[in-house]
C-alpha cells in the first residue's frame, strides 16, 4: 500500500497481513487498520476432511436483491426456481452452440432470446431442448449463418416439424421477424464439404449464377433452400470437371435422392439448361419460366380436357354397346340360379350394396350364413310371388328389402330401375304399417325439422338382423386383438380383487374446478352441492330434511367450549373466510381436516368430539364473528365429507349439517384416507 | 360461390371443400348398437366412437355415445345442416330419443385459384406480422387474420387455402387478401 503513512512515527513501511486483516506499521508497531475487506476465498474442512470453499453461488441477474429471512419466503422460492432455469438454459446454449460452432456473440444473443421467452412462460410445456434449439436457430436467422432447421434437429434427435412449431411460435411471440432463408448463404458451407480444393471459390461463384437463375426461373419457392443448392453445386462441380456423384453431395445436403433428381430435372426444363457451359457464364436469358408446379398443373388440367374429349367420343359408342350389355345380362340373370339372384337384386337395389359386397367376399362359414339367409328371403319371395303380390308379409326385418323384392323380380327381366323399384317401395312402405319412432312428443325444444329427408333412404341405412349378426361377426374378428386385451385385463382385476390386493389405478383425473354453488338459502345449496357431488351411502337424508325443520335450537350450549378447543382447529378457520364463496375451498378446508384427523388416530372420540364441538364455530364464525352459534354434542348418523358445510351459512340449519358432518367425518375419513394415503 | 372481386374484373371463383359441424342430440347414445345396426358404420371401440358415413349428402359423422356429434365432409353450409338433420333421422329411426341442439358451423375449408403466380419471399416481407413463411417446413406463407379468424395458405402457383370459421368470413378473408397478393405476383 503505497502512500501510507503510520500516524506514530510517519514511517512508511506498513506491513499488511491479509491473514489477520491487519496493517501494521513496522516502525512502531502501531495497527493502522484491522478488518480488512480481503478479496481471498477461504477454506472450510468437511467432514470427509476434503476442503470446501466458502460462499454461496449468486446468479448473474438477480446479484442486486438479497432474499429476505421470513417475509420474502414465496418470493425466494420463485426466484430461486427461475435462476436455476436461466442457467440451466445458459449452459445448453453454449454446450449445443460450441457443437455448431458459434460464435460468443451468438451464444449471448441467443442467451437474450431465451431470457425473453422465459419471461414470456414460453418454456412452459415445452421441452426445454425444444426452445434452446428454437433460440440458437433464431439466431442463426437472424445473423445469417449458413445453419439450417436440420443440422438442430440432427444434433437434438427430434423431428425437424417440432422444432419448426417451437421456432415459429418463438419468432411470433418475440415479434422477431426471421429474414428468409437465401439458398445463396449455404454455398460456402456445401462447397467447402464437397472438397473442391483451389477451385472451391470457381465453383462456388458458378453454383451461385445457377442459383440465381434458378431463383429467376421460379424454381425455389416453397422449395428447401438446401435441395436448390445440391443440385447447383452438383451441376458447378460437373462444369468444372469434378465428379461428384449425387450420392456424395447428398451426404453433404441433407436431402433426398429422388428430391436432387426432380430438381435436376426441373432445371432441365428450363432453356438456361441448353446453353453450353461458356454461353452460360456470359449470357443471361431475359424470359422467365412459370414454377414447375404450376407446368405440372396446367399439363394435368390439359390432361382432363383431353379426357373429356375422348369420353364425348366413346359415349355415342358406349349407347349402342349398352343395349347389348342389356340384352346380355338379361338372358345370363334368367339362367342364374335364384339365391344368386335375389341377392343380386338386392345389390342391384343399391340398398346394401356394400354390405353386400362385402358378404361376398368372405369366407366359408359367412358364405353358408349367407346361402342360409338367402334361401330363407327366398321362400319368402316365393310367398309372396304367390301371396297377392304386394302384401306385408316379412314384417320389418325384410321391411326396405320384402318390399323392394317383387320389383326386383321385374328387376332381373329387363334393365334395373331403381328408381322405379324405389318408387313401388314407398307405397309398400305406406302399407306396412311403419312402426317408426316418431318421437313428437320426445323433441322438446330440439326439433327435428324432417322436411326434405327421405325416410327411406335413410332405412336402407339400417341393416335387417341377418346383416346385423354378420356384421357383428365381422367386426368382432376385426378387433379381436383389442377384445382379448380388455377381458385379460378384466380377469386379471377380477383376480386381484378375490385376493384382495386389488388396488384401483383410476386414470388420473384433473381437478375440475367446480363452479360456486350460487342459491338463495341454504337448504337449496346443500340440495344442490348434493347433486354435484357423489351421494354417500352415509348420510341419513331423512335427518337431513328434519334439520330444515328444527333449525338452530338443539345447537345452543356448549358453545364456549368450542371457543376453547379452537387451538387446533386456528390454522383451517383462518382459511375458510378466505375461501368462502365456493365449494373448493370447503372441500380444502376438509382436507386440511382430514390429515388433522389422521394424525390423532388413537383418540377418534376426543378427536371427533373436538370436530363436533369446533365445526359449528367453524361454521359460525366466517359468517357472523358477532353471533356464537353453539352446539351441542348432537348424535346425528355419520356423514360423508366435511364438503357439506354450506358456505352460504344462515343460523341453524347449515351449521348442523356442518356439525353432523365434522362429527362422522371420522369415520368417513378413514376411507378416504385409504384412497388419498 | 363467385364473388365479384371489386379490384378488378376477375371473377374468382372459391370453391368450398369441407365443412365441419358440430351438433348434440342430447341424450346417450348406445355406440355398440348403432355399430351392430348401421350399415355404414365403423366402430372404434378403442377410442369409444362410431364413424358413419352418409352417401348423400356425402358426409363423415362422428359419433360419441354422450350424444355429441361431428359432421365433415359437406360442401356447404346447408348441405352441412341437411346431413345433420339425416344423420339425426336415422339415429332416431334405430331407436334413441334424439333432439336436435346446438347445431353449429365449426370450420370451412376452400380453394381459391389465383390466376398469376406469387413471390412468397417478397410477399412475406411485405406482411410481416401476419404471414409466416418457412420453406424449410413448409411450401406455403400462412396468413392469419386474427379480426376474421381465419387462415390462409398462399402457395407460389397461386392457389390459396382458406380456413374459417364460416363460408362468410372465408369470403371476406380472400377478398381481403387479394390486393396483398396482387402486389407481390
Amino acid at each position: 500500500m503505497t502512500g501510507r503513512v503510520c500516524r506514530g512515527c510517519g514511517g512508511t513501511d506498513i506491513e499488511l497481513d491479509t491473514a489477520r486483516g491487519d496493517a501494521v506499521c513496522t516502525g512502531c508497531g502501531s495497527v493502522l487498520e484491522d478488518n480488512i475487506i480481503v478479496s481471498e476465498v477461504q477454506f472450510v474442512e468437511n467432514s470427509g476432511g476434503g476442503s470446501s470453499a466458502v460462499g454461496q453461488f449468486v446468479s448473474l441477474d438477480g446479484a442486486g436483491k438479497t432474499p429476505a429471512l421470513g417475509g420474502g419466503f414465496h418470493v425466494n422460492l420463485g426466484k430461486e426456481s427461475r435462476a436455476q432455469t436461466l442457467q440451466n438454459g445458459r449452459r445448453q446454449i453454449h454446450h449445443l452452440g460450441s457443437q455448431l460452432q458459434l460464435n460468443q456473440h451468438c451464444l449471448d444473443t441467443a442467451f437474450n432470446f431465451f431470457k425473453m421467452a422465459v419471461s414470456k412462460h414460453l418454456t412452459r410445456g415445452r421441452r426445454m431442448a425444444h426452445v434452446i434449439a428454437a433460440c440458437l436457430y433464431l439466431v442463426c436467422r437472424t445473423e445469417g449463418t449458413p445453419h439450417m432447421l436440420l443440422d438442430l434437429s440432427d444434433l437434438l434427435q427430434v423431428n425437424v416439424y417440432v422444432l419448426g412449431k417451437t421456432f415459429l411460435l418463438l419468432a411470433r411471440e418475440l415479434c422477431i421477424n426471421a429474414p428468409a432463408i437465401d439458398p445463396c448463404l449455404y454455398i460456402p458451407r456445401f462447397a467447402h464439404l464437397l472438397e473442391f480444393g483451389e477451385k472451391n471459390h470457381e465453383v462456388s461463384m458458378t453454383a451461385l449464377r445457377l442459383l440465381q437463375r434458378m431463383k429467376r426461373d421460379w424454381m425455389h419457392t416453397g422449395r428447401r433452400p438446401s435441395g436448390l443448392c445440391g443440385a447447383a453445386l452438383l451441376v458447378a462441380a460437373r462444369m468444372h470437371d469434378f465428379r461428384r456423384t449425387v450420392k456424395e453431395v447428398i451426404s453433404v445436403v441433407k436431402v433426398c435422392e429422388s428430391t436432387l433428381r426432380k430438381r435436376l430435372t426441373e432445371f432441365e426444363d428450363t432453356p438456361t439448361s441448353q446453353l453450353t457451359v461458356d454461353e452460360f457464364m456470359k449470357i443471361d436469358l431475359e424470359g422467365e419460366c412459370d414454377p414447375p408446379s404450376y407446368t405440372a398443373g396446367q399439363r394435368k388440367l390439359r390432361m382432363k380436357q383431353l379426357e373429356q374429349v375422348l369420353s364425348k367420343k366413346l359415349e355415342d359408342v358406349e349407347g349402342e354397346i349398352s343395349s347389348y350389355q342389356d340384352a346380355i345380362e338379361s338372358e345370363l340373370e334368367n339362367s342364374r340360379p335364384k339365391a344368386k339372384g335375389t341377392l343380386a337384386s338386392l345389390t342391384r337395389d343399391g340398398s346394401v350394396e356394400d354390405s353386400a359386397s362385402s358378404l361376398f367376399g368372405e369366407e366359408d362359414p359367412e358364405d353358408e350364413e349367407l346361402q342360409a339367409a338367402a334361401s330363407h328371403l327366398n321362400k319368402d319371395f316365393y310367398r309372396e310371388l304367390l301371396g297377392a303380390g304386394v302384401s306385408s308379409s316379412s314384417g320389418e326385418a325384410g321391411g326396405p328389402e320384402g318390399g323392394s323384392r317383387p320389383p326386383a323380380l321385374e328387376s332381373l327381366l329387363g334393365p334395373l330401375p331403381t328408381a322405379a323399384s324405389l318408387g313401388i317401395s314407398d307405397s309398400i312402405r305406406e302399407c306396412i304399417s311403419s312402426q317408426s319412432q316418431e318421437p313428437t312428443g320426445a323433441r322438446g325444444d330440439g326439433e327435428l325439422d324432417l322436411s326434405g329427408i327421405d325416410d327411406l333412404e335413410i332405412d336402407r341405412y339400417i341393416l335387417n338382423e341377418a346383416e346385423a349378426r354378420v356384421k357383428a361377426e365381422l367386426w368382432m374378428r376385426e378387433n379381436a386383438e383389442y377384445l382379448r386385451e380388455q377381458r385379460e385385463k378384466e380377469a386379471r382385476i377380477a383376480k386381484e380383487k378375490e385376493l384382495g390386493i386389488y388396488k384401483e389405478h383410476k386414470p388420473k383425473k384433473s381437478c375440475k374446478r367446480r363452479e360456486p354453488i350460487q342459491a338463495s338459502t341454504a337448504g337449496e345449496a346443500i340440495e344442490k352441492m348434493l347433486e354435484q357431488k357423489k351421494i354417500s351411502s352415509k348420510i341419513n337424508y331423512s335427518v337431513l330434511q328434519d334439520l330444515n325443520s328444527k333449525g338452530g335450537g338443539s345447537l345452543r350450549g356448549g358453545g364456549a367450549q368450542p371457543q376453547e378447543r379452537a387451538g387446533a382447529r386456528k390454522l383451517s378457520r383462518r382459511k375458510t373466510p378466505a375461501g368462502r364463496s365456493g365449494a373448493d375451498p370447503v372441500s380444502s378446508v376438509g382436507k386440511r381436516l382430514r390429515p388433522m384427523v389422521s394424525a390423532q388416530p388413537a383418540k377418534r372420540a376426543a378427536v371427533g368430539e373436538t370436530l363436533l364441538l369446533s365445526s359449528p364455530s367453524l361454521g359460525a364464525e366466517p359468517v357472523r364473528p358477532t353471533a356464537v352459534v353453539e352446539s351441542g354434542p348432537v348424535s346425528y348418523p355419520p356423514e360423508e365429507d366435511p364438503d357439506e358445510e354450506d358456505p352460504d351459512e344462515e343460523d341453524g340449519e347449515p351449521c348442523v349439517s356442518a356439525l353432523q358432518m365434522m362429527g362422522s367425518s371420522d369415520y368417513g375419513c378413514d376411507g378416504e384416507e385409504d384412497e388419498g394415503y | 360461390t363467385t364473388p365479384m372481386d371489386a379490384d378488378s374484373d376477375v371473377a374468382l371463383d372459391i370453391l368450398i371443400t369441407n365443412v365441419v359441424c358440430v351438433f348434440r342430440t342430447r341424450c346417450h347414445l348406445n355406440l355398440r348398437k348403432i355399430a351392430l345396426e348401421g350399415a355404414n358404420v365403423i366402430y372404434k371401440r378403442d377410442v369409444g366412437k362410431v364413424l358413419m358415413k352418409l352417401r348423400k349428402p356425402r358426409i363423415t359423422a362422428t359419433i360419441w355415445s354422450s350424444g355429441k356429434i361431428i359432421c365433415t365432409g359437406a360442401t356447404s353450409e346447408e348441405e352441412a345442416k341437411f346431413g345433420a338433420r339425416r344423420l339425426a333421422r336415422s339415429l332416431q329411426k334405430l331407436g334413441f330419443q334424439v333432439i336436435f341442439t346446438d347445431f353449429k358451423v365449426v370450420n370451412v375449408l376452400a380453394v381459391c385459384n389465383m390466376p398469376f403466380e406469387i413471390r412468397l419471399p417478397e410477399f412475406t416481407k411485405n406482411n410481416r406480422p401476419h404471414a409466416s413463411y418457412e420453406p424449410e417446413l413448409h411450401p406455403a406463407v400462412c396468413y392469419r387474420i386474427k379480426s376474421l379468424r381465419a387462415t390462409l395458405q398462399i402457395f407460389s402457383t397461386g392457389s390459396i387455402t382458406v380456413t374459417g370459421p364460416n363460408v362468410k368470413a372465408v369470403a371476406t378473408a380472400v377478398e381481403q387478401i387479394y390486393p396483398f397478393v396482387f402486389e407481390s405476383r
